[in-house]
C-alpha cells in the first residue's frame, strides 16, 4: 500500500536559514507517528510544505502519492490542525466551520455533529474572538475532521488543552488510527506523544535524527542497572531465573531491567557473587530526546 | 468553483465588518441624499439637479474598494488564509472565487445605493417643485453606471489586497491614491484630461455618469478602462500570491 504521507529529501531554505534539511520519512495508514523536535526544528515548516502552503526548495512531500494541491478532494483526504488562531475574531465558530464546509461540499449537519464531538456546541454561536486557546484548538480539530479524512496532520494539537483535554485527544487519535487512518502529530514535548504514537520521527535543525518505533526508542531509553564483574554471567542466570530482564553479551557485564539496585544487591549477597560495578545507566525518554535533538534543558 | 464561491459569499455575510462597510455606506448615502434634496439650493443654471444629486450614491464606490481589499487582506490579517487554502488549495481558484464574490457584493452595493438615492432625491425635488431635469433613461443609466463602477472598484480592491496582503496598508494606499495623488496630479498642466479619461477615478466617474468634464469618456469605454485596471490588479495579485509561502 502507498504510504499515507511520504516526505522525501525535503529541503526548505528561508534566505540564509536552512529550515528543513534533506528530511525523509513516511507514515503508513493506521499508524500514529509522532513528529518531534524542539521549537524551531522545522516541524511546522515541514507540515506546511506537506499541505501546499509553503513551497519546498527541493524534495517532495506527498499525501497518498500526490502533492496536496493536486489532490482531487483535499478536505476528504487530509485533515489538518495547524497552530495559531486562524479564526476571524468577528465570525462565530459555527460560521467558521460552515464557510469551510461550503468550500468543500460538506453539509451543515456535519458541522453540527463535529461541534458536538469537540464539545463546542454551546459556544458555537459566539464570536470566535472570545474563545480560549483550548476552544480554538478544538474548533481547529473539528475543521480538520469536516471531510472525514483518511489522513490527519496535527501541529502541536495539545497546546492550550488542559490535562483532561490532552487525555481526550490521545484517546481520540487512537480511535482514529484504529479506524485505519494515518495520523502525523507534531510536538516539542515527547511525553505528549509517548503514550499515543506508534513511532516517532525526531528532528533537530531541520534534519532527522531518529526515526523508529516508539518501543525501540523506549528500549534505548529504558534505563536499567549495569552490573560488571567476574561473576556477572552467573548473576545474570540467577536474576533471569527469578524473572528479571537481563541482557548484555559479554560475560563480564550484564544489563538488568526491572530490578532496583538494592534488589540486585540482595541477589549478589545471597549468591556470594563478586562484582566490580553496579550502576544505573540509560536515561528517561526526555533525556534521550534532549540528547538526540541537542536541545538544552532551558526554556525554549 | 461554485463551492469556493459559495464559501466566499458566506464569509462576506458572516462578519460585522462587511455588514458595517455596506450598511454604513448606504446610511451615508441616505443621510446625504435627504439633506441635499430637502435643503439644497439649486440655481436656475442647474439644468439637471436630479442627476447631480444622484452623484451622491457614487460614494459607495470607495466603500466597495475597501470591501474588496478586506475580502483578501482580512484572511492574511487573521491567518484564516491557512484554512481557506486547505479547503481550496488552488490559489487561482480561491482568488477567482473572491473576485466574483466581491464583484457581486460591489454591484449589489452600487445598485442599492443608486436605487435608494434615486428614490429619495427625485420625489423630494419634485415635491419642492424643482424640475429634476432627469428622465427615466437618465436614471437607469446612472444606476447601471454606479453598479458597474462599484463592482469594478471591489475587483480592484481584491487585486490590491492580494498584492499587498496588509489590510491597513492597502486601504491607506488606495484612499491616498484617490484623495491625494490623483488630485495632485491634476495640477500638472495639460495632465488633467489624461486623468479624467484614463485614470481609475476619472474612468469610474465617467462610468457612473457623474463626470463633470466634457473630456470624459462615454460610459461603455470608461467601463472598459476601469475593467482593464481591475484585470491588471487582480493578475498582479495572483502572480504575487501564486508562489508565496503562507507561513501564518
Amino acid at each position: 500500500m502507498a504510504p499515507a504521507i511520504e516526505v522525501a529529501g525535503l529541503t526548505k531554505r528561508f534566505g540564509e536559514t536552512l529550515a528543513v534539511d534533506d528530511l525523509s520519512f513516511t507514515v503508513k495508514p493506521g499508524r500514529i507517528v509522532g513528529f518531534l523536535g524542539p521549537n524551531g526544528a522545522g516541524k511546522t515548516t515541514t507540515l506546511r510544505i506537506l499541505l501546499g502552503l509553503v513551497f519546498p526548495t527541493s524534495g517532495t512531500a506527498t499525501v497518498e502519492g500526490r502533492a496536496y494541491v493536486a489532490l482531487d478532494d483535499p478536505v476528504h483526504t487530509v485533515g489538518a490542525v495547524l497552530d495559531g488562531g486562524m479564526l476571524h475574531p468577528g465570525r462565530s465558530g459555527r460560521n467558521h466551520l460552515r464557510s469551510l464546509a461550503r468550500a468543500s461540499g460538506v453539509s451543515d449537519a456535519r458541522v453540527n455533529e463535529l461541534l458536538e464531538l469537540v464539545a463546542l456546541s454551546a459556544a458555537a454561536d459566539r464570536r470566535a474572538g472570545g474563545y480560549s486557546l483550548g476552544m480554538r484548538q478544538r474548533l481547529g480539530l473539528a475543521a480538520a475532521l469536516l471531510g472525514d479524512p483518511r489522513v490527519l496532520v496535527l501541529d502541536e494539537p495539545a497546546n492550550g488543552l488542559d490535562p483532561q483535554g490532552i487525555r481526550w485527544l490521545r484517546d481520540f487519535l487512537r480511535s482514529l488510527a484504529a479506524e485505519g487512518r494515518a495520523v502525523l502529530v507534531s510536538s516539542h514535548v515527547l511525553a505528549e506523544v509517548s503514550q499515543t504514537a506508534d513511532e516517532v520521527v525526531v528532528i533537530a535543525h531541520g534534519r532527522s535524527v531518529a526515526q523508529a518505533p516508539l518501543a525501540e526508542l523506549t528500549a534505548r531509553a529504558g534505563g536499567g542497572m549495569r552490573v560488571a564483574g567476574p561473576d556477572a554471567a552467573r548473576l545474570g542466570e540467577l536474576l533471569r531465573a527469578e524473572g528479571a530482564e537481563v541482557s548484555g553479551d559479554g560475560d563480564r557485564a550484564i544489563l538488568v531491567r526491572g530490578r532496583s539496585g538494592e534488589e540486585i544487591g540482595r541477589v549478589i549477597a545471597g549468591g556470594g557473587i563478586v562484582i566490580s560495578e553496579l550502576a544505573p545507566i540509560g536515561s528517561s525518554l526526555e533525556e534521550i530526546f534532549f540528547e538526540l535533538t541537542g536541545a538544552e534543558g532551558g526554556p525554549s | 468553483m461554485s463551492r469556493a464561491l459559495a464559501a466566499e459569499l458566506f464569509k462576506l455575510r458572516t462578519t460585522r465588518t462587511s455588514w458595517g462597510v455596506m450598511l454604513g455606506s448606504l446610511g451615508l448615502v441616505v443621510i446625504i441624499s435627504l439633506i441635499a434634496a430637502l435643503a439644497g439650493d439649486f440655481s436656475s443654471a442647474d439644468r439637471a439637479p436630479g442627476t447631480d444629486l444622484m452623484e451622491i450614491s457614487g460614494l459607495v464606490q470607495i466603500f466597495a474598494l475597501v470591501l474588496g481589499i478586506l475580502v483578501v487582506a482580512t484572511e492574511f490579517r487573521h491567518g484564516t488564509i491557512t484554512p481557506s487554502l486547505l479547503a481550496v488549495p488552488d490559489r487561482a481558484r480561491l482568488v477567482m472565487a473572491k473576485l466574483i464574490a466581491s464583484l457581486v457584493a460591489g454591484a449589489l452595493l452600487g445598485l442599492v445605493a443608486s436605487a435608494v438615492c434615486a428614490a429619495i432625491v427625485l420625489p423630494l425635488l419634485s415635491s419642492r417643485n424643482i424640475a429634476t431635469g432627469t428622465d427615466t433613461s437618465d436614471v437607469l443609466k446612472l444606476i447601471a453606471g454606479n453598479t458597474a463602477a462599484a463592482a469594478l472598484y471591489a475587483a480592484i480592491g481584491v487585486g490590491l489586497g492580494a498584492l499587498l496582503r496588509n489590510q491597513v496598508g492597502a486601504i491607506i494606499g488606495a484612499l491616498g491614491w484617490i484623495f491625494l495623488i490623483e488630485p495632485l496630479l491634476t495640477l500638472i498642466p495639460g495632465f488633467e484630461d489624461v486623468i479624467t479619461r484614463w485614470f481609475p477615478t476619472g474612468a469610474a466617474n465617467a462610468l457612473a455618469g457623474t463626470a463633470n468634464s466634457s473630456d470624459a469618456l462615454d460610459q461603455v469605454p470608461a467601463g472598459l478602462v476601469l475593467a482593464v485596471y481591475a484585470a491588471i490588479f487582480v493578475a498582479a495579485g495572483l502572480f504575487v500570491l501564486r508562489d508565496r509561502d503562507v507561513s501564518a
